[in-house]
């Protein structure tokens, strides 16, 4: 933080001493529409699609579990929570519009759980269905209160040790979840409630963006965002604290995948693609043409975080305390990664 | 969120304002710069989540810790992390109603998980230190949920009558005018509570706010309206908890609360039930409803109820927009003219403050945090300290233009009624009925150049 503050006041004091050298000369405005409808419609919406498919496949699994509850079954459930995860993950770097304002994200991805509820809950004899969940808060429900009912605490759950109130709980839960994830899916698309359009028609008649620049501007601050919260809140919370209660997805021993995806999810974004879809045309193109050696750093960063986490031996909870170097390393990886989205990348787009 | 080098950046940009051409220069307005160096230029739905660019470097890291407070959910005790919620609150987080520290959204039906609005409740009267009475067995504030095996106090239904409005020009725009009542109380509930909405206000630059002299404040009220212009304008004297005495009232749409701490503590108590040293008790202590696991200790340390004032404290203001558009300029000059600035003062100077980067700036937020007179139409007749119940604070203007870009549900005034600022400028009555009038008044140029104007800020 501190070497971040003297970087900003040599930077300023640079500015200072350079910039008021010469008249400034204004350059007619691109027109970024293709590359706003490929991060839209292709990123984007894309994401959100494959997130509500996967969601659905999670609520079957989680129904199949209950009706026929086997070890086969249960680790059934769990890889269809690992595949819903991805795309959760993969969309997180895009963190605006319907999931910010629609109450969506607590409902999808609260953290902590409210253990104490969820216990008095399934004490409770209230009917354990998704329209009891949609009135309760979003730390009942969602993601990790899936995470917790699949792994427990203790991440070693068997099948023998579900009770059925937990299995009804498990299938309810995951309704709501596939429920909420076609929900932003359809806020989102076309023939839905078309958020896409503000993204589309930026600085041409939408309602969020004023200019296509302040679209862009969202689409880059919401990659510096979600690389801040990998490195300073999801890695560091627990590894600076040496606490794993401050771990996210420890009952799954997911981290790992949780913070590549991140790191994937900003590279969908900056690289225009998902997946098979996608033309490349995105804030790659631009920061390329501006300054192609950032581009070519910001793409080889992310390779390097994507690969730091990756190299993190055995479990994330593990290597908290038993490796910490490898954990310092992916930290400081994204870190870099973030310090140029936030340096070099976010003042291009500005200046746009 | 680390936004320590946007901050930077936002800096950097400022530099490269200066750095125009003189005569450029000269040609932008002072009030562009709404929050003087305190100023971020933002025009996106995040341009309220800004640190202070002048903040030093520990000032930026305690922003981004208490930023995450902010955005935090609580959980109910015992819990190893974030417990203490409730038992009875109205959301989990400070960021459930102050949607990117935005404006809240109003409940779109009976009982809406989401909104951002709730309910303040008393009986008449006043108690020892001229604060309101507490309904007993509810308290001063319906709490619409708890944690699990709780009652909570009771549900929020909204209704609404609507009323045409014309122009004299002939056109006409529709009024909304929701009633809130309080229903499947866990206890039978009084006919005669008095019942006052709040909407989530916007939190940004209440730093700045805080740091504007007490003495500027009471040099624009005129209780008697000695100078006969039809405004008062009156300071709320209220209780300040850790100075034990009477301060002047700043925050809240009555200005019922001194100080940014205050206030701070006050929403995470009441709203998501986490006691403090401020409020060491549950606030719905002695009620049958209220079983706490942790009555014996604090839900919050000291360092985490600091932290959610400081985050009120060290955000930003946006700069104002398109300021040499002739519309808006024009717009600029009627706001003046039709006597808009009586009440929404457009410039102070703040003194010292403890928090340096607020410290004697030259600011733009409309408003002279004065209690008013509104009139019937937005009374909620339910009086607080000096505040009667027809008077309310009158709310900054700077950052309004960007509300619709914050939270597109967004709506105005106290208890989210106006959709639009038309509307919101047509609910004026009171001491602002003759502006209100004035702008029925004028021509459909003239009252789009005044929106513009507004949108502008």
């Amino acid at each position: 933080m501190k070497k971040f503050n003297l970087i900003c006041a040599f930077l300023v004091v640079a500015l200072l001493v350079t910039s008021c050298k010469k008249d400034e000369t204004i350059t007619p405005t691109a027109d970024y529409k293709d590359i706003l409808s490929n991060i839209g419609e292709n990123v984007i919406l894309q994401t959100y699609e494959d997130l509500a498919a996967k969601a659905q496949n999670l609520y079957i699994a989680a129904q199949t579990l209950k009706n026929n509850p086997t070890s086969a079954n249960l680790e059934g459930a769990k890889a269809a929570w690992v595949e819903t995860r991805l795309p959760w993950e993969q969309s997180e770097g895009f963190l605006f519009g319907p999931v910010e304002q629609e109450g969506l994200d607590p409902s999808l991805d609260s953290w902590p759980v409210n253990v104490t509820d969820l216990n008095n809950v399934l004490l409770s004899n209230n009917a354990l269905t998704a329209e009891f969940l949609d009135q309760q808060e979003g730390t009942l429900k969602g993601f990790h209160t899936i995470e917790f009912l699949l792994w427990s605490e203790s991440s070693n759950k068997q099948i023998a040790d579900f009770t059925s109130r937990e299995f009804e709980y498990l299938v309810a839960a995951a309704e709501v979840l596939s429920i909420d994830a076609q929900e932003l899916y359809y806020l989102w698309k076309p023939d839905g409630e078309n958020f896409i359009k503000n993204i589309l028609d930026a600085g041409n008649g939408s309602q969020v963006y004023i200019s296509q620049k302040s679209a862009l501007e969202e689409i880059t601050n919401a990659l510096i965002i979600i690389s801040d919260e990998v490195a300073n809140g999801k890695i560091n919370d627990p590894f600076s604290q040496q606490d794993l209660s401050l771990e996210e997805s420890r009952f799954s021993a997911n981290s790992k995948a949780d913070f590549t995806d991140n790191m994937r999810s900003i590279q969908n974004i900056y690289t225009g693609k998902f997946s098979t879809f996608g033309n490349g045309k995105s804030l790659s193109t631009i920061v390329g043409e501006k300054n192609s050696s950032v581009n070519t750093e910001v793409l080889q960063q992310i390779n390097v975080a994507i690969a730091a986490i990756e190299n993190i031996p055995g479990t994330f909870s593990d290597a908290v305390f038993n490796n910490p170097t490898s954990v310092q390393a992916a930290q400081t990886a994204v870190r870099n990664l973030q310090k140029t989205l936030e340096e070099k990348v976010l003042p291009i787009i500005s200046n746009l | 969120m680390d936004k320590l080098l946007k901050s930077c950046f936002i800096a950097l940009l400022l530099f490269g304002l200066g750095c125009r051409k003189e005569d450029e220069k000269t040609m932008i307005p002072e009030s562009v710069m709404a929050g003087g160096d305190c100023t971020v230029f933002s025009t996106g739905p995040d341009a309220f989540t800004f640190p202070l660019p002048n903040l030093d470097a520990f000032g930026v890291e305690r922003h981004f810790l208490a930023d995450g407070i902010f955005g935090q959910q609580f959980v109910s005790a015992p819990a190893v992390q974030f417990g203490g919620l409730g038992p009875l609150f109205n959301q989990n987080s400070c960021e459930s109603c102050h949607v990117r520290n935005g404006r809240g959204m109003i409940p779109q039906m009976d009982n809406d998980p989401n909104s951002g609005l709730l309910l303040r409740i008393s009986l008449t009267g006043q108690n020892a230190n001229g604060g309101i009475i507490a309904v007993p067995e509810f308290g001063g504030q319906l709490q619409n949920k708890a944690i699990f095996g709780t009652a909570p106090e009771g549900k929020v239904s909204k209704s609404e009558i609507t009323q045409i409005v014309s122009f004299l020009d002939g056109q006409q725009v529709t009024l909304h005018k929701p009633a809130y009542t309080i229903t499947d109380t866990y206890l039978p509930l009084s006919g005669n509570v008095l019942i006052s909405p709040r909407n989530a206000p916007p939190v940004h630059g209440l730093g700045l706010l805080e740091a504007i002299p007490s003495s500027s404040i009471m040099a624009l009220a005129d209780e008697t309206d000695t100078n006969g212009d039809g405004i008062t304008g009156k300071p709320n004297m209220v209780w300040d908890i850790l100075e034990q005495t009477f301060k002047l009232g700043r925050f809240g749409w009555k200005a019922e609360q001194p100080t940014a701490a205050q206030q701070a503590a006050g929403a995470a108590h009441n709203d998501m039930g986490l006691t403090s040293f401020y409020f060491p008790d549950e606030h719905c202590e002695g009620q049958t409803n209220c079983i706490d696991g942790t009555q014996a200790t604090l839900d919050v340390d000291d360092e985490t109820i600091s932290l959610f004032a400081f985050y009120f404290q060290s955000l930003a203001v946006p700069a104002q927009r398109n300021y040499s558009d002739s519309q808006v300029i024009r717009g600029r000059e009627l706001f003046s003219q039709i006597e808009c600035e009586s009440c929404h003062t457009p410039k102070h100077t703040t003194g010292v403050h403890e928090i340096a980067a607020l410290s004697n700036q030259t600011i733009y937020p409309y408003t002279d945090l004065l209690l008013h007179d509104m009139g019937e139409g937005l009374a909620d007749n339910r009086p607080t300290f000096l505040a009667d119940g027809q008077e309310w604070r009158t709310p900054p203007l700077w950052g309004i233009g960007l509300t619709h870009v914050i939270n597109p549900n967004a709506t105005f005034l106290h208890d989210g009624r106006a959709k639009t600022m038309e509307e919101a400028i047509l609910w004026h009555g009171g001491e602002a009925e003759s502006s209100q009038k004035k702008y029925k008044n004028l021509s459909k140029t003239d009252r789009d150049n005044l929106i513009k104007f507004l949108n502008a800020l």
